[in-house]
């Protein structure tokens, strides 16, 4: 499994004040890469707010461990959406806007979407340092 | 004559501060029926969802929509639509309803006659689109 995302270039957020709502819906966008196998989900809209991404895969892996058969992510601006599906230790894949089902280990989703958390976290550290003293963010990219 | 109207005033004036606290739950509950629309939530959904909007991946509502009948369709779908929590700990409340008409196009261009709204805690309009 491959997530991975293209952070578009911003300038004008005031990164010491965003809101918990903000980073839900208005910033840190781009584009999210997402492949399952030999499946790809990507999704290149340009729009995608990677902070809640990154924070509802996490929330989705969570649930899934802890017993849930099946979660559906949602995108924030459109009916498009990713489901995962739990099969025994597998988890089949698929979305509304790709073709085909994607099989994965969940353990692999788990670490892929650990992945995912760490490498944003970081880019938005380095990118916009004060970033990285807003409760929000901290709170959904798993530091608070 | 003067002093009994002075009476009923104050007779009044203290029955509306008795009722009020009572009635504040009902007011709230009324006031999900028309949500707020602020000018940057509807530049918003302008520049995403508006006919001549670029973006790509969003439903997009029918050309001829205006402002106004905009946040008329927002207001019948949170009075009408079936609502729900937002998903994955985002916050607010889901709100969607079919106008039984196109409305708009969705992701892929087909026609759409479903509306989305996401609504806040504070009953702000977060985002809408057709779908």
């Amino acid at each position: 499994m491959h997530l991975d995302y293209r952070l578009n270039e911003d300038r004008e957020t005031d990164w010491s004040s965003v809101t918990e709502e903000d980073l839900r819906y208005r910033v840190a966008l781009g584009n999210l890469v997402f492949h399952v196998g030999d499946k790809d989900f990507s999704a290149d809209w340009g729009w995608i707010p990677l902070i809640d991404l990154a924070a509802s895969f996490a929330e989705i892996v969570r649930k899934l461990e802890g017993g849930s058969a099946s979660e559906t992510f949602e995108f924030t601006e459109s009916d498009a959406w990713v489901r995962f599906e739990k099969k025994g230790e597998k988890v089949l894949v698929s979305t509304s806007y790709g073709e085909g089902v994607g099989q994965i280990a969940l353990h692999s989703v788990s670490a892929a979407v650990k992945s995912f958390r760490e490498r944003l976290r970081s880019e938005l550290d380095r990118k916009h340092p004060q970033a990285a003293h807003n409760p929000a963010v901290r709170k959904l990219l798993g530091v608070a | 004559m003067n002093l009994r109207l002075i009476a009923a005033l104050f007779l009044a004036f203290g029955l509306l501060l008795t009722v009020a606290p009572t009635t504040g739950y009902a007011q709230v509950q009324t006031s999900t029926d028309q949500v707020v629309l602020t000018h940057s939530r509807l530049q918003h959904i302008i520049d995403r969802h508006w006919a001549d909007s670029t973006a790509t991946g969003a439903g997009k509502f029918q050309a001829g929509i205006t402002v106004d009948s905009l946040r008329d369709m927002i207001n019948e779908a949170v009075r009408n639509g079936r609502a729900r929590h937002n998903t994955h700990g985002r916050p607010g409340t889901i709100y969607e309803y079919d106008f039984q008409r196109q409305i708009g196009t969705t992701i892929d261009g087909g026609p759409a006659s479903r509306l989305r709204v996401v609504v806040n805690n504070r009953n702000e309009v977060i985002t809408a689109f057709p779908f």
